[in-house]
């Protein structure tokens, strides 16, 4: 290995402790470098046995259960989704077609990520969130505000789970009153995603708990509630998705 | 077992990546056999980042949900089957500890660390793999309590070379010296028990 390969990089790839940018640049040299992306699999194969060394817990037994209704649900959605398509795009984001592989991809998330936060979200962005999340392929899902036309959003999905919400557009709430995102899925009530406040700028970064299954979600949306947060939405729609494209 | 990870284990049941096909169909039985084979592994692995059993299986649940509902974009060039699994565990397990590490850092306390090898599971698999989990707890505990650190914190804690440096109060250069060090020194001594290179078809 010469300098040109960016062994210590790729050690730390596996590991999943390298920065945003620093992991693209092992992306762009893996794609191009087959001796790196051999070099590469071997870390991450050492790395991924790792867990092996923990003392081995069971996991609840009830567990299963819950993953095979949820996976049936899913199917079932997934038929109704086809018979039916709404949102079809954003739908399509569950699939991860090319998303996973395609680099290009990766680095226009990237891109994306960083021009909206600095468009929307209040204050220094949250690093750590930022870059763990910008670290893995995703996408951009915009919300246009329906129930209030200068308001907007972006909400970022990471590939594997997990989601950051940048707002603009909003107006400040008082103490007993708070902003929602929600996910509406099909045949059952709507899941709450985050509970929000904005700043004075009318602007908010929250972390969003995305539902572990996107294929029956019919459709997303913030809403204004009652402060504590409710269970359903009962207030109008501020934003709603609009489809992927 | 016919995992991903032993080399030459003897093979019983069908090939991850069989599995993976037959998920591929819509077949729940292969999820299922998916999830015996490597739901306790995940688990582990949740448990050992979030440290609360509940937070835990929210991730073991995700992780499989996730795995059925991604399961066409499953590319074996880029990786084998438990690889993938444990990466969307990982990854789910690190957004949860960082979304709720109050919660998180309650049982913290209560980790055991690694290279400390439990109780065998309930079922182990084949001889190979229980041969690879032992391998795996000598290689880290023939680690420096200093090589393991930088390992852990950056695996099961999620943070960064140079969040570590920071952590630890250390200049970044050590922390990448350790990290070098403590990887080879796995590479050396697991390598030659997992299976890395070539496609999951190589088995069939």
């Amino acid at each position: 290995m010469t300098d040109e390969h960016p062994v210590d990089a790729l050690r730390a790839y596996a590991l999943g402790s390298l920065e945003a940018a620093a992991r693209a640049n092992v992306e762009t040299h893996v794609a191009a470098c087959a001796a790196c992306a051999a070099q590469l699999r071997a870390y991450e194969g050492v790395v991924a046995a790792l867990p092996l060394g923990l003392a081995p817990v069971p996991p609840p037994s009830e567990a299963w259960e819950t993953i095979r209704a949820s996976a049936r649900e899913t199917r079932a959605g997934g038929r109704k989704a086809q018979a039916k398509p709404r949102l079809a795009g954003w739908l399509r984001v569950t699939r991860w077609p090319a998303v996973a592989a395609g680099l290009a991809a990766l680095l226009i998330w990237n891109v994306s990520l960083e021009r909206e936060l600095s468009r929307r979200a209040p204050g220094p962005a949250p690093g750590p969130e930022v870059e763990a999340l910008s670290r893995r392929p995703g996408r951009i899902v915009i919300l246009a505000g329906t129930g209030k036309p200068e308001a907007s959003a972006r909400l970022f999905v990471a590939v594997d789970g997990g989601g950051h919400l940048a707002v603009s557009g909003l107006a400040p709430l008082p103490r007993e009153r708070t902003y929602q995102l929600w996910f509406v899925q099909t045949g059952s009530s709507a899941v709450n995603g985050a509970t929000f406040r904005v700043d004075a700028s009318g602007r908010a970064w929250v972390k969003v708990m995305v539902p572990a299954s996107l294929d029956n979600v019919q459709a997303i949306a913030i809403t204004e509630e009652p402060s504590p947060q409710n269970s359903a939405p009962t207030g109008k729609h501020l934003l709603d998705a609009l489809p992927w494209k | 077992m016919r995992s991903g990870w032993p080399a030459g284990a003897r093979l019983e049941g069908p090939a991850d990546h069989d599995l993976l096909r037959r998920m591929q169909l819509g077949e729940e039985s292969a999820l299922e056999t998916l999830y015996a084979r490597y739901g306790g592994l995940v688990f582990t692995l949740a448990l050992r980042i979030v440290g609360d059993p509940e937070l835990a299986r929210e991730v073991l649940q995700d992780t499989f949900l996730r795995s059925w509902d991604g399961r066409e974009t499953y590319d074996p060039s880029r990786g084998r089957v438990p690889w993938w699994l444990m990466g969307i565990a990982r990854n789910r397990a690190i957004d949860v500890l960082r979304s709720r590490p109050h919660r998180a850092r309650l049982r913290e306390q209560e980790r055991p660390p690694s290279g400390t090898p439990g109780a065998e599971p309930a079922d182990p698999g084949a001889a190979d793999a229980v041969a690879l989990r032992r391998a795996v707890a000598q290689a880290l505990a023939g680690l420096s309590d200093t090589q393991r650190e930088a390992i852990e914190l950056a695996y099961y804690q999620g943070l960064t070379q140079a969040e570590i440096a920071g952590h630890l109060g250390q200049p970044l250069g050590t922390i990448k010296s350790r990290t070098r060090d403590a990887m080879e020194r796995l590479r050396t001594l697991l390598e030659p028990l997992i299976e890395t290179g070539g496609s999951e078809s190589r088995r069939d």
